[in-house]
Protein backbone atom coordinates (compact mmCIF):
# COMPACT_ATOMS: atom_id res chain seq x y z
CA UNK A 1 0.00 0.00 0.00
CA UNK A 2 2.82 2.35 0.83
CA UNK A 3 4.38 1.82 -2.59
CA UNK A 4 1.11 2.64 -4.32
CA UNK A 5 0.83 5.94 -2.45
CA UNK A 6 4.35 6.86 -3.38
CA UNK A 7 3.68 6.16 -7.03
CA UNK A 8 0.54 8.32 -6.96
CA UNK A 9 2.37 11.28 -5.50
CA UNK A 10 5.20 10.88 -7.98
CA UNK A 11 2.70 10.69 -10.84
CA UNK A 12 1.04 13.87 -9.64
CA UNK A 13 4.34 15.70 -9.53
CA UNK A 14 5.20 14.48 -13.03
CA UNK A 15 1.81 15.62 -14.33
CA UNK A 16 2.26 19.03 -12.76
CA UNK A 17 5.63 19.39 -14.42
CA UNK A 18 4.14 18.54 -17.81
CA UNK A 19 1.43 21.16 -17.31
CA UNK A 20 3.98 23.76 -16.32
CA UNK A 21 6.04 23.11 -19.43
CA UNK A 22 2.95 23.27 -21.62
CA UNK A 23 2.05 26.69 -20.28
CA UNK A 24 5.59 27.89 -20.74
CA UNK A 25 5.67 26.90 -24.41
CA UNK A 26 2.37 28.51 -25.25
CA UNK A 27 2.52 31.79 -27.13
CA UNK A 28 6.22 31.66 -27.87
CA UNK A 29 6.01 29.34 -30.86
CA UNK A 30 5.55 30.15 -34.52
CA UNK A 31 1.78 30.14 -34.15
CA UNK A 32 1.76 33.59 -32.58
CA UNK A 33 3.78 35.03 -35.44
CA UNK A 34 1.28 33.42 -37.81
CA UNK A 35 -1.53 35.12 -35.91
CA UNK A 36 0.16 38.49 -36.25
CA UNK A 37 0.49 38.10 -40.01
CA UNK A 38 -3.10 36.91 -40.22
CA UNK A 39 -4.83 39.91 -38.68
CA UNK A 40 -3.43 42.59 -40.98
CA UNK A 41 -4.63 41.02 -44.22
CA UNK A 42 -8.04 40.35 -42.77
CA UNK A 43 -8.69 44.07 -42.38
CA UNK A 44 -7.51 44.93 -45.89
CA UNK A 45 -9.30 42.08 -47.62
CA UNK A 46 -12.72 43.07 -46.27
CA UNK A 47 -12.28 46.67 -47.45
CA UNK A 48 -11.26 45.46 -50.91
CA UNK A 49 -14.16 43.02 -51.16
CA UNK A 50 -16.64 45.63 -49.93
CA UNK A 51 -15.49 48.26 -52.42
CA UNK A 52 -15.48 45.74 -55.26
CA UNK A 53 -18.99 44.64 -54.34
CA UNK A 54 -20.14 48.27 -54.37
CA UNK A 55 -18.41 48.91 -57.67
CA UNK A 56 -20.16 45.97 -59.34
CA UNK A 57 -23.55 47.09 -57.99
CA UNK A 58 -22.79 50.61 -59.22
CA UNK A 59 -22.15 49.43 -62.76
CA UNK A 60 -25.41 47.50 -62.67
CA UNK A 61 -27.60 50.36 -61.48
CA UNK A 62 -25.65 53.22 -63.10
CA UNK A 63 -25.32 55.18 -59.85
CA UNK A 64 -21.57 55.61 -60.10
CA UNK A 65 -19.96 56.66 -56.90
CA UNK A 66 -22.85 56.30 -54.42
CA UNK A 67 -23.03 52.56 -53.74
CA UNK A 68 -19.25 52.18 -53.92
CA UNK A 69 -18.84 54.79 -51.20
CA UNK A 70 -21.47 53.12 -49.04
CA UNK A 71 -19.98 49.66 -49.44
CA UNK A 72 -16.49 50.97 -48.82
CA UNK A 73 -17.59 51.91 -45.31
CA UNK A 74 -19.45 48.62 -44.92
CA UNK A 75 -16.19 46.92 -45.92
CA UNK A 76 -14.28 48.87 -43.29
CA UNK A 77 -16.83 47.80 -40.68
CA UNK A 78 -16.56 44.19 -41.84
CA UNK A 79 -12.76 44.41 -41.64
CA UNK A 80 -12.85 45.70 -38.08
CA UNK A 81 -15.34 43.00 -37.20
CA UNK A 82 -12.97 40.39 -38.69
CA UNK A 83 -10.07 41.67 -36.62
CA UNK A 84 -12.10 41.77 -33.41
CA UNK A 85 -13.45 38.26 -33.86
CA UNK A 86 -10.06 36.74 -34.65
CA UNK A 87 -8.49 38.58 -31.72
CA UNK A 88 -11.21 37.15 -29.50
CA UNK A 89 -10.46 33.69 -30.88
CA UNK A 90 -6.78 34.12 -30.02
CA UNK A 91 -7.66 35.20 -26.49
CA UNK A 92 -9.82 32.12 -26.05
CA UNK A 93 -7.01 29.89 -27.29
CA UNK A 94 -4.42 31.32 -24.94
CA UNK A 95 -6.73 31.19 -21.93
CA UNK A 96 -7.48 27.52 -22.49
CA UNK B 1 17.54 40.76 -67.36
CA UNK B 2 19.23 39.56 -64.19
CA UNK B 3 18.87 42.91 -62.46
CA UNK B 4 15.11 43.06 -62.83
CA UNK B 5 13.73 41.77 -59.52
CA UNK B 6 10.37 40.90 -61.05
CA UNK B 7 11.86 38.76 -63.81
CA UNK B 8 11.77 35.68 -61.62
CA UNK B 9 7.95 35.69 -61.63
CA UNK B 10 7.62 35.40 -65.39
CA UNK B 11 5.59 32.48 -66.64
CA UNK B 12 6.75 31.00 -69.94
CA UNK B 13 5.80 28.03 -72.04
CA UNK B 14 7.75 24.79 -71.91
CA UNK B 15 7.30 22.54 -74.91
CA UNK B 16 4.56 22.81 -77.54
CA UNK B 17 1.59 25.14 -77.35
CA UNK B 18 -1.58 23.30 -76.38
CA UNK B 19 -4.88 25.03 -76.96
CA UNK B 20 -8.20 23.33 -76.25
CA UNK B 21 -11.39 25.20 -77.07
CA UNK B 22 -9.60 28.54 -77.28
CA UNK B 23 -8.09 28.12 -73.80
CA UNK B 24 -4.32 28.10 -73.60
CA UNK B 25 -3.42 24.91 -71.71
CA UNK B 26 0.28 24.84 -72.51
CA UNK B 27 2.72 23.33 -70.06
CA UNK B 28 4.50 26.25 -68.36
CA UNK B 29 7.27 26.58 -65.82
CA UNK B 30 4.55 27.09 -63.20
CA UNK B 31 3.01 23.73 -64.08
CA UNK B 32 6.46 22.17 -64.05
CA UNK B 33 7.24 23.35 -60.53
CA UNK B 34 3.81 22.30 -59.27
CA UNK B 35 4.55 18.88 -60.69
CA UNK B 36 7.97 18.85 -59.02
CA UNK B 37 6.45 19.77 -55.65
CA UNK B 38 3.77 17.09 -55.90
CA UNK B 39 6.33 14.46 -56.90
CA UNK B 40 8.59 15.46 -54.00
CA UNK B 41 5.70 15.08 -51.55
CA UNK B 42 4.87 11.66 -52.97
CA UNK B 43 8.52 10.63 -52.84
CA UNK B 44 8.95 11.76 -49.25
CA UNK B 45 5.80 10.02 -48.04
CA UNK B 46 6.56 6.90 -50.07
CA UNK B 47 10.10 6.57 -48.70
CA UNK B 48 8.86 7.45 -45.22
CA UNK B 49 6.21 4.77 -45.10
CA UNK B 50 7.99 1.99 -47.00
CA UNK B 51 9.62 0.33 -44.01
CA UNK B 52 7.51 0.74 -40.90
CA UNK B 53 10.15 0.50 -38.23
CA UNK B 54 9.50 0.82 -34.52
CA UNK B 55 12.52 3.08 -34.24
CA UNK B 56 11.98 5.35 -37.24
CA UNK B 57 14.55 6.42 -39.77
CA UNK B 58 14.85 10.14 -40.56
CA UNK B 59 12.54 9.85 -43.56
CA UNK B 60 9.94 7.93 -41.59
CA UNK B 61 10.18 10.45 -38.78
CA UNK B 62 9.51 13.31 -41.19
CA UNK B 63 6.46 11.58 -42.65
CA UNK B 64 5.12 10.71 -39.21
CA UNK B 65 5.77 14.17 -37.82
CA UNK B 66 3.91 15.86 -40.65
CA UNK B 67 1.02 13.49 -40.04
CA UNK B 68 0.82 14.14 -36.31
CA UNK B 69 1.33 17.88 -36.81
CA UNK B 70 -1.71 18.20 -39.05
CA UNK B 71 -3.80 15.68 -37.11
CA UNK B 72 -3.18 17.60 -33.87
CA UNK B 73 -3.91 20.92 -35.55
CA UNK B 74 -7.25 19.68 -36.89
CA UNK B 75 -8.17 18.22 -33.53
CA UNK B 76 -7.29 21.44 -31.67
CA UNK B 77 -9.01 23.90 -33.97
CA UNK B 78 -11.92 22.06 -35.55
CA UNK B 79 -12.59 19.18 -33.14
CA UNK B 80 -13.09 15.50 -33.80
CA UNK B 81 -15.93 16.17 -36.24
CA UNK B 82 -13.38 17.42 -38.76
CA UNK B 83 -11.45 14.13 -38.83
CA UNK B 84 -12.91 13.06 -42.21
CA UNK B 85 -11.37 16.16 -43.80
CA UNK B 86 -7.86 15.24 -42.75
CA UNK B 87 -6.74 14.06 -46.22
CA UNK B 88 -7.80 17.34 -47.81
CA UNK B 89 -6.12 19.59 -45.24
CA UNK B 90 -2.99 17.45 -45.22
CA UNK B 91 -2.76 17.64 -49.01
CA UNK B 92 -3.33 21.38 -48.96
CA UNK B 93 -0.69 21.97 -46.31
CA UNK B 94 1.92 19.76 -47.96
CA UNK B 95 1.29 21.27 -51.40
CA UNK B 96 1.61 24.86 -50.20
CA UNK B 97 4.62 24.00 -48.03
CA UNK B 98 6.48 22.23 -50.83
CA UNK B 99 5.64 24.89 -53.41
CA UNK B 100 7.05 27.50 -51.02
CA UNK B 101 10.13 25.44 -50.19
CA UNK B 102 10.90 24.49 -53.80
CA UNK B 103 10.75 28.20 -54.56
CA UNK B 104 13.60 28.77 -52.13
CA UNK B 105 16.07 26.97 -54.40
CA UNK B 106 18.04 29.29 -56.65
CA UNK B 107 16.87 29.38 -60.28
CA UNK B 108 13.56 27.80 -59.36
CA UNK B 109 10.11 29.31 -59.59
CA UNK B 110 7.72 30.01 -56.72
CA UNK B 111 4.28 28.86 -57.77
CA UNK B 112 2.58 30.43 -54.75
CA UNK B 113 3.89 33.90 -55.66
CA UNK B 114 1.14 34.10 -58.29
CA UNK B 115 -2.21 35.26 -56.98
CA UNK B 116 -4.17 33.13 -59.43
CA UNK B 117 -2.72 29.95 -57.89
CA UNK B 118 -3.37 30.98 -54.30
CA UNK B 119 -6.79 32.38 -55.17
CA UNK B 120 -7.86 29.11 -56.76
CA UNK B 121 -6.66 27.20 -53.68
CA UNK B 122 -8.52 29.61 -51.40
CA UNK B 123 -11.64 29.44 -53.58
CA UNK B 124 -11.67 25.65 -53.37
CA UNK B 125 -11.52 25.93 -49.58
CA UNK B 126 -14.20 28.65 -49.52
CA UNK B 127 -16.64 26.84 -51.83
CA UNK B 128 -16.01 23.51 -50.13
CA UNK B 129 -16.63 24.93 -46.66
CA UNK B 130 -19.80 26.71 -47.80
CA UNK B 131 -21.15 23.53 -49.42
CA UNK B 132 -20.30 21.48 -46.31
CA UNK B 133 -22.08 24.05 -44.14
CA UNK B 134 -25.24 23.89 -46.25
CA UNK B 135 -25.17 20.07 -46.34
CA UNK B 136 -24.75 19.84 -42.56
CA UNK B 137 -27.22 22.53 -41.51
CA UNK B 138 -29.39 23.16 -44.57
CA UNK B 139 -30.91 26.62 -44.74
CA UNK B 140 -30.01 27.16 -41.05
CA UNK B 141 -26.43 27.76 -42.16
CA UNK B 142 -27.54 31.28 -43.08
CA UNK B 143 -27.83 31.95 -39.34
CA UNK B 144 -24.08 32.51 -39.54
CA UNK B 145 -24.91 35.93 -40.95
CA UNK B 146 -27.33 36.82 -38.14
CA UNK B 147 -25.52 37.29 -34.83
CA UNK B 148 -27.55 36.75 -31.68
CA UNK B 149 -28.89 39.64 -29.63
CA UNK B 150 -28.84 42.32 -32.31
CA UNK B 151 -31.79 44.77 -32.38
CA UNK B 152 -34.06 44.34 -35.40
CA UNK B 153 -33.44 47.92 -36.56
CA UNK B 154 -29.73 47.26 -37.03
CA UNK B 155 -30.20 43.83 -38.59
CA UNK B 156 -30.12 44.82 -42.30
CA UNK B 157 -26.79 46.62 -41.86
CA UNK B 158 -25.27 43.87 -39.68
CA UNK B 159 -26.25 41.16 -42.16
CA UNK B 160 -24.58 43.06 -45.01
CA UNK B 161 -21.43 43.48 -42.90
CA UNK B 162 -21.42 39.79 -42.02
CA UNK B 163 -21.85 38.79 -45.66
CA UNK B 164 -18.95 41.02 -46.75
CA UNK B 165 -16.81 39.64 -43.94
CA UNK B 166 -17.67 36.10 -45.08
CA UNK B 167 -16.86 36.93 -48.71
CA UNK B 168 -13.53 38.46 -47.70
CA UNK B 169 -12.26 35.10 -46.44
CA UNK B 170 -10.91 33.73 -49.74
CA UNK B 171 -9.41 37.13 -50.58
CA UNK B 172 -7.55 37.46 -47.29
CA UNK B 173 -6.45 33.82 -47.47
CA UNK B 174 -5.04 34.12 -50.98
CA UNK B 175 -3.60 37.63 -50.72
CA UNK B 176 -1.73 36.74 -47.52
CA UNK B 177 0.11 33.81 -49.08
CA UNK B 178 0.73 35.49 -52.41
CA UNK B 179 1.92 38.81 -50.94
CA UNK B 180 4.27 37.18 -48.46
CA UNK B 181 5.89 34.98 -51.05
CA UNK B 182 6.18 37.66 -53.70
CA UNK B 183 7.48 40.34 -51.35
CA UNK B 184 10.06 38.01 -49.86
CA UNK B 185 11.41 36.82 -53.19
CA UNK B 186 11.50 40.33 -54.63
CA UNK B 187 13.43 41.54 -51.59
CA UNK B 188 15.94 38.70 -51.92
CA UNK B 189 16.46 39.57 -55.55
CA UNK B 190 16.86 43.30 -54.82
CA UNK B 191 19.53 42.61 -52.21
CA UNK B 192 21.18 40.21 -54.64
CA UNK B 193 21.28 43.03 -57.19
CA UNK B 194 22.92 45.33 -54.62
CA UNK B 195 25.71 42.80 -54.14
CA UNK B 196 26.51 42.93 -57.85
CA UNK B 197 26.27 46.70 -58.23
CA UNK B 198 28.33 47.51 -55.10
CA UNK B 199 31.03 45.07 -56.15
CA UNK B 200 33.86 43.62 -54.11
CA UNK B 201 34.19 46.58 -51.76
CA UNK B 202 30.67 47.34 -50.58
CA UNK B 203 28.88 44.19 -51.56
CA UNK B 204 29.44 42.32 -48.33
CA UNK B 205 26.72 44.10 -46.36
CA UNK B 206 23.87 43.27 -48.76
CA UNK B 207 25.28 39.76 -49.07
CA UNK B 208 24.90 39.35 -45.32
CA UNK B 209 21.36 40.68 -45.54
CA UNK B 210 20.65 38.21 -48.31
CA UNK B 211 21.78 35.31 -46.15
CA UNK B 212 19.69 36.52 -43.20
CA UNK B 213 16.66 37.09 -45.43
CA UNK B 214 16.97 33.59 -46.87
CA UNK B 215 16.62 32.22 -43.36
CA UNK B 216 13.64 34.47 -42.74
CA UNK B 217 12.07 33.39 -46.03
CA UNK B 218 12.31 29.74 -45.09
CA UNK B 219 10.49 30.55 -41.84
CA UNK B 220 7.86 32.51 -43.78
CA UNK B 221 7.47 29.66 -46.28
CA UNK B 222 6.63 27.27 -43.46
CA UNK B 223 4.54 29.78 -41.56
CA UNK B 224 2.36 30.68 -44.51
CA UNK B 225 1.62 27.04 -45.26
CA UNK B 226 0.74 26.60 -41.59
CA UNK B 227 -1.51 29.69 -41.56
CA UNK B 228 -3.24 28.54 -44.74
CA UNK B 229 -3.98 25.14 -43.23
CA UNK B 230 -5.02 26.44 -39.81
CA UNK B 231 -7.42 28.98 -41.33
CA UNK B 232 -8.96 26.22 -43.42
CA UNK B 233 -9.50 24.35 -40.15
CA UNK B 234 -11.08 27.43 -38.53
CA UNK B 235 -13.46 27.95 -41.46
CA UNK B 236 -14.30 24.25 -41.39
CA UNK B 237 -15.02 24.56 -37.67
CA UNK B 238 -17.44 27.43 -38.36
CA UNK B 239 -19.24 25.30 -40.92
CA UNK B 240 -19.37 22.13 -38.80
CA UNK B 241 -20.25 23.65 -35.42
CA UNK B 242 -22.57 26.53 -36.10
CA UNK B 243 -21.92 29.13 -33.40
CA UNK B 244 -20.06 32.38 -33.01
Amino acid sequence: MKDLKEITTRLEIAKKNIKKNLNKNKGTNAASLGNALKISTELVAAVVVGSLFGFILDSWFDTKPLITIFFFFVGVAAGIKNVISSAKKMNRNTEK
Amino acid sequence: MATNPMHQFEVYRMGPEISIGGINLSFTNASFFMLVSSLLILLMLFLGTKKKLLVPTKMQLMAEMSYTFIAKMINDTAGSKAKPFFPFIFTLFMFVLFCNMVGMFPYSFTVTSHIIVTFILASIVFLGVTIIGFIKHGIKYLELFVPKGVPVVLLPLIVVIEIISYLSRPVSLSVRLFANMMAGHTMLKVFGGFVISLGLLGGWLPLGFSVALTGLEILVAFLQAYVFAILTCIYLNDALNLHH
